[in-house]
């Protein structure tokens, strides 16, 4: 009672203080036109990380163009934004009263705004989706059980390696469990006289750590959260994918800490550096623009992460609308349009990325682009990160433990288990 | 006494009754004045005052800024990020920091002023060249020395290697991250320092040096004795702006050494806010954070007042 008293008095002076912190824009959203009619209308404002650069402007540019036609009485406003600012301009519009209409957002992020009503429900049912996309696909975009947030595209990691480097090893095919890639590893693994590292055997360090670390997990039988929302992620299951993560780097040093890192300006595997990695499929692009004979003469293969079972890593971008948009319909009606097969083709085509829907996998984009081709294959297999409200709080503190692990200052056990307490602690601030 | 007295009233009486024309023109001066601080004030207020008050007060706050509630705090906040390990080591990371890049660059860069204050040959070129890496973008500056810091391709260990050496993973090792983003650092914070340091070089009369010279003073006593002393306004200035400077550094970090770096080895305050407002959407424990920023740099600009500023204010 005393909490929901002060609560009250505090409303309007975190209105005042946000809006003096965040600075707020002047004006408003344009009066409302959902129309009885059917007809939808009105200015919807569109923040999009997927569209980079001058060419993913044109694409979209001409994606909203088709939609103008369609719906000739609404106007999309676009704020072009990249990931890594996305979480920014969500917060400071959010904050400041104004939420974009359509947000397109990662996996992992439908239950922290769903759970606090920042989204609106869509007006799709699961079964429905699940007739036009694998039901993994869908699960991201769904928080107790209402559906906030349709797939436009999905940023899978797995297995990638090189074919010619195996054969001259002698590797006739990928590793199919753990001791097999740490085998392989070990074999592949090449040092010069001074003992300098000059090809890995894996690399598991040119993707983020987290997401290199998560599939090894599922693929040993673990889980990030338990049904009931607990951390699961210091499971033995879990403790045996950083040990397998740790022994690589420390015991077997079938690549060094430091060797390369995620975003490094040339990717160890095109070079010749790495024999395998654990890499997203859009590593594919990456080798064809550094060295593309290997794509062309086939020397890159992909396989799934196996252990007890395969995994395969799923992320990707989803569309949703604020729960607090001006125009619910316009912006429904730009979600659907967005992740129609037209659509999210030119986005999936754009990025090298894997397309959400399952009629997809026939388009010539996927024929010719063989990681995306691999993923939908393997979509059955695929796993998401996120789950609960409080996942954002989590996400960021996985690559400080796991380091701490490769780097030996905490045994992978030690390392999952701070992680674990404090994303409980996490959970329990709600 | 009597005298006194009249002469007081008198005195009174001339200036009490002012002439209303001068009085009017006074109040439309005022006006006139204060019409042209308007915009300069309505800014300051809205973009500085605002944001500042509103700091101060959601620091004591539960703010969800996703749900849009908010519940008093109290402490909280403070006593969840002294209790946060990471946070901790930000804290002395930013010590380390600041300590590296601005005695010791101060140090450097008096030392090139007084070298660049010499008649040598290409003096300007030498000048612009120093003063160069600041006025260029600190992203371009940091993706260049990525790749210099590369392991395996990278200029360093590329000429490491010609001797013999093995060369670290500079920005990968966490031992060797937090010297790599300083060294970036110095050599992008060394041009203004130093410009800085000529500019009042060259405000140093000459005649202290002739007289140091009859008196046969050697270079280095010339030095100790009047060029330092003398420098004492500027290096205050310089010790206030570069340590405000080095406490509020984010970008290079931010750039070579993504999330904190290696194991979190070159995390620091301002990185620490940005992750905690805007990756955990989590505003108020990053107010809590900046205020704690606040402080310190308030106590040090005091310690550093204490320090120099009395001799500066006396020179």
């Amino acid at each position: 009672m005393m909490t929901e008293t002060r609560r009250s008095r505090l409303r309007p002076l975190a209105a005042v203080l946000t809006a003096a912190l965040l600075t707020t824009g002047c004006g408003g959203p344009a009066p409302s036109g959902d129309g009885d009619d059917g007809k939808v209308s009105g200015t919807v404002r569109l923040l999009t990380p997927i569209f980079e650069g001058a060419d993913g402007k044109t694409v979209l540019e001409k994606q909203l163009a088709d939609f103008k036609s369609k719906h000739p009485d609404v106007a999309v406003e676009v704020d072009y934004t990249t990931y890594a600012k996305l979480n920014e301009k969500l917060t400071t519009s959010i904050a400041g009263g104004r939420p974009y209409d359509v947000m397109l957002m990662g996996v992992g992020w439908i239950p922290p705004f769903a759970a606090k009503g920042a989204l609106a429900e869509l007006d799709e049912n699961k079964q429905d989706l699940t007739k036009r996309y694998n039901e993994r696909v869908v699960q991201p975009g769904i928080y107790q059980d209402k559906v906030y947030g349709l797939p436009i595209m999905l940023d899978t990691r797995f297995g990638i390696y090189r074919k010619d480097i195996f054969a001259q090893a002698g590797i006739t095919a990928p590793p199919s469990n753990f001791t097999e890639l740490r085998e392989m590893a070990r074999k592949l693994t090449v040092r010069d006289g001074s003992g300098k590292l000059t090809r890995a055997g894996v690399d598991i360090l040119s993707n983020d750590l987290r997401q290199t670390f998560l599939p090894l997990m599922w693929a040993n039988g673990g889980e990030l959260f338990t049904p009931d929302g607990k951390p699961a992620f210091n499971s033995p299951q879990a403790v045996g994918a950083l040990q397998l993560m740790t022994d690589i780097i420390r015991t077997d040093k079938s690549e060094d800490f430091g060797f390369t890192q995620p975003g490094a300006t040339s990717l160890p595997l095109a070079q010749g550096r790495a024999a395998m990695m654990v890499g997203h499929n859009n590593h594919l692009l990456a080798i064809e623009e550094q060295a593309p004979e290997l794509v062309k003469e086939d020397k890159i293969g992909f396989f799934m992460i196996n252990n007890e079972r395969p995994a395969m890593f799923q992320g990707g971008t989803l569309a949703t609308v604020s729960a607090k948009s001006q125009h619910p319909a316009a912006a429904k009606a730009l979600v659907r349009f967005l992740t129609d097969e037209q659509a999210s083709l030119a986005a999936n085509e754009q990025r090298g990325n894997v397309p959400a829907l399952n009629g997809l996998a026939d388009s010539d984009y996927v024929k010719s682009n063989k990681a995306a081709q691999f993923a939908m294959e393997n979509l059955d297999a695929a796993f998401s990160e996120g789950g609960v409200p409080a996942w954002l709080e989590i996400r960021g503190d996985f690559k400080a433990a796991i380091e701490a692990a490769l780097l030996g200052q905490k045994t992978p056990q030690q390392a999952l288990d701070e992680l674990a307490a404090k994303a409980q602690a996490a959970i329990a601030k709600g | 006494m009597t005298t006194t007295l009249e002469s007081v009233s008198v005195a009174s009486a001339n200036r009490a009754p002012r002439p209303p024309r001068r009085r009017r023109l006074g109040a439309d001066r005022r006006r006139a004045a204060y019409l042209m601080l308007a915009p300069s004030v309505i800014h300051l207020v809205w973009w500085i005052g605002l944001p500042v008050v509103a700091t101060f007060g959601l620091a004591f706050t539960h703010y969800d800024v996703i749900a849009g509630t908010i519940q008093w705090a109290g402490l909280d906040n403070f006593r969840e990020i002294f209790a946060d390990d990471i946070w901790n080591r930000s804290i002395w990371h930013t010590i380390i920091f600041t300590f590296f890049t601005v005695p010791v660059a101060m140090a450097i860069a008096v030392f090139i002023a007084v070298l660049l204050n010499q008649q040598i040959r290409a003096r300007a070129w030498y000048r612009a060249a120093f003063f160069m890496p600041h006025i260029t973008a600190t992203v371009a500056i940091a993706l260049v020395w990525m790749w210099m810091f590369e392991p395996t391709l990278g200029l360093f260990n590329l000429l490491l290697d010609r001797v013999g050496v093995n060369g670290p993973a500079w920005l990968s090792d966490p031992d060797w991250a937090m010297p790599a983003v300083i060294l970036v650092s110095i050599w992008k914070g060394i041009g203004l320092k130093m410009l800085i340091y000529l500019a009042a070089l060259q405000n140093i009369p000459h005649d202290l040096y002739e007289a140091a010279d009859l008196d046969g003073a050697s270079g280095l006593r010339r030095f100790f004795a009047i060029t330092l002393p003398l420098l004492k306004p500027a290096t205050f200035f310089v010790f206030i702006v570069s340590m405000i400077d080095a406490f509020q550094v984010f970008d290079q970090v931010y750039v070579l050494t993504p999330d904190g770096g290696p194991a979190n080895s070159t995390t620091v305050m301002t990185y620490e806010i940005y992750r905690t407002a805007f990756s955990e959407f989590n505003i108020s424990v990053a107010c809590a954070q900046s205020l704690v920023l606040f402080a310190f740099l308030l106590v040090l600009t005091v310690i550093g007042r204490r320090l120099t500023g009395k001799d500066a204010d006396e020179a």
